[in-house]
Order: structure tokens, then C-alpha cells, then sequence
């Protein structure tokens, strides 16, 4: 079940999607007609299952042949996992900005870091070390990085 | 290859079996053509070694010989499941091993309780694939879209269990999947038409009878089991081993819109870290596990040992 918020600035459409995407999600009902830009934040999808994926696809790929721009924004891990694993995920869209996990070698928390793709091409994907917000430990990436960060080499 | 030895001696000992060891494949079948209840694991590296296991079967016994079962080959191999297309493809095939011994170094004990359920007359129930003792739980649904409560009791009694968010959701879109393929896949009519293949997967109906569905949950203090079981028996080797073993990171995936299902489910929980167990009886009962360990972290989680075991029974 996924919420939608959505923003208009001009002919850019902004729409936050909050939920895990899966067979229930009618995109065309929930996101509505758009035409120019429209921005996807992925930030609060913690989930997608198959179903979801091909549910995502099928609606982007119409937008994207209808000349509309496309671009997604604090993609969630598991959106991240799905652009790595599906080559036309984002259909033909731009991916501007994902979560990149952490792990705690102290108190083994988990945490997300958001970072720039640009950013992280600079940093040739070898992410920071950051600090644990709960113990204030060294936190290292948590995954497989030609994996994670796979897509930003296509 | 480095490490095999250890898994087969651990796996064997776990099982119950004697452990033989052959350098060529032709020795390792003129066993199983005179002694009963072989178990075979063969390095199939490459090609060139499948192919010389795949031609001193036909020699020795034809490849459909009731002498030997594909339910009882597994193969070693250290190219992932895409990488080994003269596997999928082989009528020898029944089990795949992803050689990836080195995170753990007991991994072949925990195999050798998979072995050990492909030698009973039926490899059904995930309680015989996990640590002695452990307690088996069961969720059943009556309803298709009870999945979705189902997948997040299984994600809440992770986290409590104390693996990481995020494993805990790669593991409930597991269990999303092999459920999702329980209630809409296998249902089938006298002449094995699917019944719900051009329905949209967010109907809701009945699961009464032969439709009922179950979901199995084990955890052994180490690894996960979940199984989704139904009372049809009408899982495809052939489209199993085709969609498990897809990937569409260099192709696109392309929307089939005569079909309700996605056909990436499976693949994508293979990709994730995810095993599996499927046993399948013909017209009687499916039963789909998937297996996870807990881990310290997600880059070990996703790099953990896997394996793809299939028992067929007709």
C-alpha cells in the first residue's frame, strides 16, 4: 500500500511515495496525469515486490515514451537493489540521489547515509566511514560495493 | 577445489552417508550403477567437467536411468546460477551449490541436513532441513489477500528475532513471493491449465480446500526456513529453472501484460542471498523454502552460502 504527496512547481511534478510497492498500487490513479518533469522521492519505499516492480515499469515506460522527464531522488535500498538488478528500472530516467547503508562496528545499528550519485562517482564509490549516531562508533558501508553502487557504472 | 572436501565430509557425516571421494567422473557412476542410495556431488566447475560427468552417465547407464535420480546430483559450481546455463538446461539436473565455503566454515553440517531430507521417500516438512528440535510455526491463510498481513508477521518476528532491518525485508519479500506463487500460481484444473495466470495478483478469494495455503516458519538459532506449501503439485521444472536463473542487468525486462506475474520474484531472492528448497509432487503437493542466516552484517548476508535443490517426484 502506497501513499502519494505530491507538489507542482511549474511544469515539475514532485510526488513522494510512502509505503512498499506492491500488487495493490495503481500508479496511473495514484500519481494522475503529468506531463514536463516529474520527480519520484523513494525515500520512504522500504519495499518492493515483484508484482510492484512490474507494475513500476509498465508506468514509467509510459511516461517515458510520452517524452516526459524523468528523475528519481533519496532512492531507498530497496529501490537502489531493484535499479541494480533490472537494467530498465528507471526507464531512461536519471537517478540523482540514493541512501547508502551502514553498519555500526560497534553497536552493529544500521543507518542510511543519503548521498548525490555525482558525489559518489567522484568518490570512485569508496564511501566514508561516519560516525554511529546511537554510540558514536565507526560506522562502515554495509554491502557489496560493485553491487550497491553497480548501476552508477552503466 | 579448495574447501570441497571439508563440505562433502561435513555434509556427509550430517547426513549419515559414507563419503567416497573419485577424480573422474566415470568411476563415480559405475558406483551408483551397482551400489543403492548414492548421493552424488560432482564438480561442475566448467562446461568441459559437466560434460564429461553428462557423458559417462550415457555410457554407463542412459541418461534417464531409474539407476540414477536428478533428485540425488548436486552440483558444485563457483559461477552463479546465470553463469551456469549448461546446468540449468541438463535433464541431469536436481541441485546446484554456489561454492562460497569461506564465511563459514561449518556450512557443509548445515547442507548436510538438506542432503539428509533428499534421501527420505519424500522431502517434504522444513523441520528435518533445520537444527533437531527446532519449533516449526504455521500461518495459515483463507484468504489470498491474508498475504500481506502474512509477510509483515514474518518481517515483525524477524526484527525481534534480532536480524537487521534490512534483512528481515529482503526476507518478508521472499516469503511475498513464494506465497504470491502458492495462491495464484499453482492452482490448476484437471488439465493442468493455470487457473488465476491472467489475474491480477491484488484479487482477494477464498484459499479453502485444495486452494488452502501454508506457511512454515523455523529458525534454528542460525538460519530461517520459511515454506510456502500447496496442495497441487504443479510446479514446472523447466519455467522454474528458466525465471531463477534470469537476470536482466545487461537485458531489459520486458512487461508481459497476458500474465498477471512478474516472473523475477524467485531470481530476485536467489540474488539477495536467499536458498531453495522445492519439492514438488506431482497433482499431490508443492512445497517452496527458502532459507536465510542470520548474520552480523548485510554484506556477509548478501555474499552468504547458497544453494537451489530441487526433488521431483512423478
Amino acid at each position: 500500500m502506497v501513499n502519494i504527496i505530491k507538489e507542482q512547481k511549474g511544469n515539475s511534478i514532485t510526488v513522494r511515495m510512502v509505503g512498499s510497492v506492491e500488487e495493490s498500487v495503481e500508479f496511473e490513479q495514484l500519481i494522475g496525469p503529468v506531463t514536463g518533469e516529474l520527480v519520484v522521492n523513494c525515500k520512504e519505499i522500504p519495499r518492493i515486490n515483484s508484482v510492484g516492480v512490474k507494475g513500476w515499469i509498465k508506468y514509467f515506460q509510459v511516461l517515458q515514451q510520452k517524452g516526459v522527464k524523468l528523475k528519481f531522488v533519496e532512492c531507498s535500498t530497496a529501490i537502489v537493489e531493484q535499479i541494480n538488478l533490472i537494467s530498465n528500472f528507471v526507464c531512461g530516467g536519471t537517478v540523482e540521489s540514493i541512501y547508502v547503508p551502514f553498519s555500526c562496528m560497534g553497536c552493529k545499528g544500521e543507518f542510511i547515509g543519503l548521498f548525490k550519485t555525482d558525489d559518489l562517482r567522484k568518490l570512485k564509490f569508496q564511501v566514508p566511514e561516519l560516525k554511529c549516531s546511537k554510540c558514536g562508533g565507526k560506522a562502515v558501508f554495509d554491502d557489496i560495493p560493485e553491487e550497491y553502487f553497480g548501476f552508477l557504472e552503466r | 577445489m579448495p574447501g570441497d572436501a571439508q563440505f562433502a565430509a561435513q555434509a556427509a557425516a550430517a547426513s549419515g552417508l559414507a563419503l567416497r571421494t573419485v577424480k573422474r567422473a566415470s568411476d563415480a557412476v559405475k558406483i551408483v550403477a551397482v551400489e543403492e542410495g548414492c548421493v552424488l556431488l560432482v564438480d561442475a566447475s566448467t562446461q568441459a567437467h559437466y560434460m564429461e560427468f553428462e557423458r559417462a552417465v550415457q555410457e554407463t547407464l542412459g541418461l534417464f536411468s531409474s539407476r540414477l535420480s536428478a533428485n540425488h546430483i548436486h552440483y558444485l559450481s563457483s559461477g552463479d546460477i546465470y553463469e551456469v546455463p549448461y546446468l540449468i538446461q541438463s535433464p541431469l539436473f536436481g541441485n546446484y551449490i554456489h561454492r562460497n565455503f569461506e564465511l563459514d566454515p561449518n556450512v557443509g553440517t548445515y547442507f548436510g541436513r538438506i542432503l539428509g531430507a533428499t534421501l527420505e521417500d519424500r522431502a517434504f516438512g522444513c523441520e528435518r532441513m533445520v537444527k533437531p528440535g527446532t519449533k516449526v510455526q504455521t500461518i495459515q491463510l483463507r484468504m489470498a489477500l491474508q498475504k500481506q498481513e502474512a509477510v509483515e508477521a514474518v518481517r515483525n518476528y524477524l526484527v525481534a528475532l534480532k536480524f537487521q532491518s534490512r534483512m528481515a525485508t529482503v526476507i518478508a519479500n521472499a516469503v511475498d513471493e513464494i506465497l504470491m506463487n502458492a495462491i495464484f500460481d499453482a492452482p490448476v484444473d484437471s488439465m493442468g491449465k493455470h487457473l488465476y495466470e491472467s489475474t491480477s495478483r491484488a484479487t482477494n478469494f477464498a484459499l479453502e480446500g485444495p486452494r488452502a495455503v501454508d506457511l512454515h516458519v523455523a529458525f534454528d538459532g542460525e538460519y530461517v526456513a520459511l515454506t510456502a506449501v500447496d496442495l497441487f503439485g504443479s510446479l514446472d521444472k523447466n519455467k522454474l529453472l528458466t525465471a531463477i536463473s534470469k537476470i536482466y542487468t545487461e537485458q531489459e525486462y520486458r512487461v508481459r501484460s497476458s500474465v498477471a506475474g512478474a516472473g523475477i520474484g524467485l531470481a530476485s531472492v536467489f540474488h539477495s542471498g536467499g536458498s531453495f528448497f522445492f519439492a514438488s509432487e506431482s497433482g499431490v503437493r508443492t512445497e517452496v523454502t527458502v532459507f536465510f542466516k542470520r548474520c552480523d552484517s548485510y554484506r556477509e548476508f548478501k555474499s552468504q552460502f547458497r544453494f537451489l535443490s530441487t526433488q521431483f517426484y512423478f
